[in-house]
């Protein structure tokens, strides 16, 4: 009897101390939600940090590692974006619900990889069963400054879909090196060949000009598009246009015809650079 | 309690010397023993070589219930107490509860009031802001996990969490700890021993670290995914497969039956999935090799004779079994 009546009090002490951390946790993060310091202010805790700490040492106190934790955290944080090459710039989070098995949280998250920006907003889902948790990501919404790209636009809309995010920064990393690998290579050819190779959309374009000053209305344009598939599959595509005034037509006919063909044929010998490189050294020696 | 030890044990030791002092924490209990007094005498005459025996176990048995007593008593009083002290912590309790829930709801009020940002009024302690910044990084770090590849930086590398998912469901996430001094080299890692951790290694670990996890994310991936579809598969619709799902460790090779309702009859069907590409998580063999099969099928029973036409199934069935 005595027992029974010990056990409810046991149980209400023990739902009460759930409610408590609930409610707790739940305060806590609605407050680091709503709170915001700047960098500087941040500059400014840790700098004052450093003089408690050495009044602290002085008295022989415990010094706190508060600052310590906070520097290693920040050191992971930078070394992972500096690794992955995804870079997030801001991010908010807000819990939306929050019981002792099951939490939803709001998350807005922009940044970009490499020069590609993205603006991403989700839901989590934390569910908490007998011995696992399961996390789901739903509601998903992907903003894309290259969103008229319609091959991108139709990944990200089948990312949506799924709300398969893991999917979306894989595929956006290696889309993204591509794009990076691009922009390397157009401008080691301005560099190197500053008369020759123009770059009339600039180092984000998708094309570039090789022009001979001797030779006007002579050009080649070499396309360089980034195909990215539904599933996410990277596949850089390139070509050869040329544009070639109408006497040198006539004579040059043949080699002109060719040549798109034989650009095909290089870039699957030597690679992309090794091919664009020789087509530079053919428009400069024309005569 | 603390008399009780050392007595019994002078009593067997010592019993002249346990008499006398043996007598008093029982003496409160010896009133309703007297009656049999008679019959120990009786028997301690009997047994005139063991009398004082006689006497200390009747004695030690008073005591032992003279104890018992006292802690039924000391029981009470302590289920008392506790049951006291329970009250009084679920008092407690359930104030400091109140008044949590009291200091969530102005919160919530003051920020629906203030539209989001709803700073404290007080200059925050450098403490303060210091732990909310610690807090707001580790977000980030938990986010990072989202993106497929996290990690830390260690003493002599670096530990990288190379997480898995299926669409929108997390699934399992995997470690593996490198040593990047004096050269790239795998300390410890969790990743299942069916993944071909050693080739990627060997082919790209030591020229490009970004490549080597980008692969090793693919195959983990890709093995979640096919690990996952087979259990959904189980979970929802064992109603509908015959027996039971077999697969390998890799998940890469599915068997199983299951049933295709036509009209008033079922077509038992027999799926052998075969994923050829361990970095995919749909098979490159099943789908044209059963629609081949029914195709087959359905030509021989149009061309030999029906125990013939299975005959040669059977035989079909054995080689492909045998065959690697």
């Amino acid at each position: 009897m005595d027992t029974s009546i010990c056990q409810v009090y046991e149980d209400k002490i023990q739902s009460l101390e759930e409610e408590i951390k609930l409610l707790a946790e739940k305060y806590e993060d609605s407050q680091q939600e709503s709170t915001f310091f700047s960098d500087e202010e941040i500059l400014m805790s840790k700098k004052s940090f450093e003089r408690e700490f050495w009044r602290e040492s002085q008295g022989c106190e415990s010094p706190s590692d508060l600052k310590a934790q906070l520097e290693s955290l920040e050191t992971d944080l930078s070394f992972l974006m500096k690794f992955t090459g995804i870079q997030f710039t801001s991010h908010f989070k807000k819990t939306m619900e929050k019981t002792r098995n099951r939490t939803v949280q709001k998350h807005r998250l922009s940044g970009n990889c490499h020069s590609l920006s993205f603006q991403l907003e989700f839901q989590l889902l934390e569910m908490q069963n007998k011995e696992n948790v399961s996390v789901v990501v739903s509601d998903l919404s992907i903003t894309m400054e290259s969103g008229e790209d319609s091959d991108v636009s139709k990944f990200v809309s089948s990312i949506e879909e799924h709300g398969n995010l893991l999917a979306f920064f894989r595929s956006l990393s290696s889309y993204a090196e591509w794009y990076e690998h691009r922009r390397c290579t157009f401008l080691h050819f301005k560099a190197k060949y500053p008369d020759i190779v123009t770059l009339p959309e600039g180092l984000l374009g998708d094309y570039i000009i090789l022009r001979n000053s001797k030779h006007s209305g002579f050009e080649l344009m070499v396309v360089w598009k980034i195909h990215i598939d539904e599933e996410g599959r990277t596949t850089p595509l390139l070509d050869l246009l040329t544009k070639v005034p109408e006497q040198v037509l006539e004579w040059k006919m043949a080699t002109t015809e060719n040549a798109p063909t034989g650009f095909r044929s290089m870039l699957l010998l030597f690679g992309i650079e090794a091919a664009i490189e020789n087509l530079i050294k053919v428009v400069s020696l024309e005569k | 309690e603390e008399e009780e030890g050392p007595l019994r044990k002078k009593s067997s030791c010592f019993p002249h010397i346990a008499s006398s002092q043996g007598m008093e924490p029982g003496q409160g209990e010896l009133t309703p023993a007297f009656s049999l007094a008679g019959e120990w005498q009786g028997k301690m005459e009997e047994e005139k070589a063991y009398s004082p025996h006689g006497v200390f176990a009747h004695l030690e048995m008073l005591e032992a219930r003279a104890h018992e007593a006292d802690m039924k008593e000391e029981e009470a009083k302590q289920q008392e107490e506790k049951l006291a002290r329970l009250k009084a912590r679920v008092q407690e309790l359930t104030l400091q509860r109140d008044e949590l829930q009291a200091k969530v709801d102005l919160q919530q009020k003051r920020q629906l009031e203030k539209e989001g940002v709803a700073s404290d009024p007080a200059q925050p302690s450098a403490q303060a802001v210091l732990e909310w910044k610690i807090k707001r990084v580790k977000a980030m770090l938990q986010v990072f996990c989202l993106t497929g590849i996290s990690g830390k930086l260690t003493k002599q590398g670096v530990c990288f969490c190379i997480s898995t998912a299926y669409e929108g469901t997390c699934l399992d996430s995997y470690y593996l700890d490198l040593l990047t001094k004096p050269e790239v080299r795998i300390l410890r890692h969790s990743i299942p021993i069916f993944i071909p951790l050693e080739q990627l290694a060997k082919k790209y670990l030591q020229t490009d670290i970004r490549r080597f996890l980008s692969v090793l994310s693919n195959h983990l991936n890709a093995y979640a995914a096919r690990k996952y579809q087979a259990d959904q598969l189980q979970e929802h619709f064992s109603d509908q497969i015959e027996g039971t799902l077999q697969t390998n460790s890799l998940c890469n090779l599915l068997v199983f039956n299951y049933n295709v309702p036509n009209k008033s009859k079922t077509f038992p069907f027999n799926v052998r999935l075969l994923y050829g590409d361990l970095c995919s998580s749909i098979p490159t063999k099943a789908p044209a090799s059963l629609a081949e099969m029914a195709a087959a099928h359905s030509d021989l029973f149009c061309h030999v004779a029906l125990h013939k036409a299975f005959r040669s199934f059977s035989d079909a069935g054995q080689s492909a079994a045998g065959a690697p």
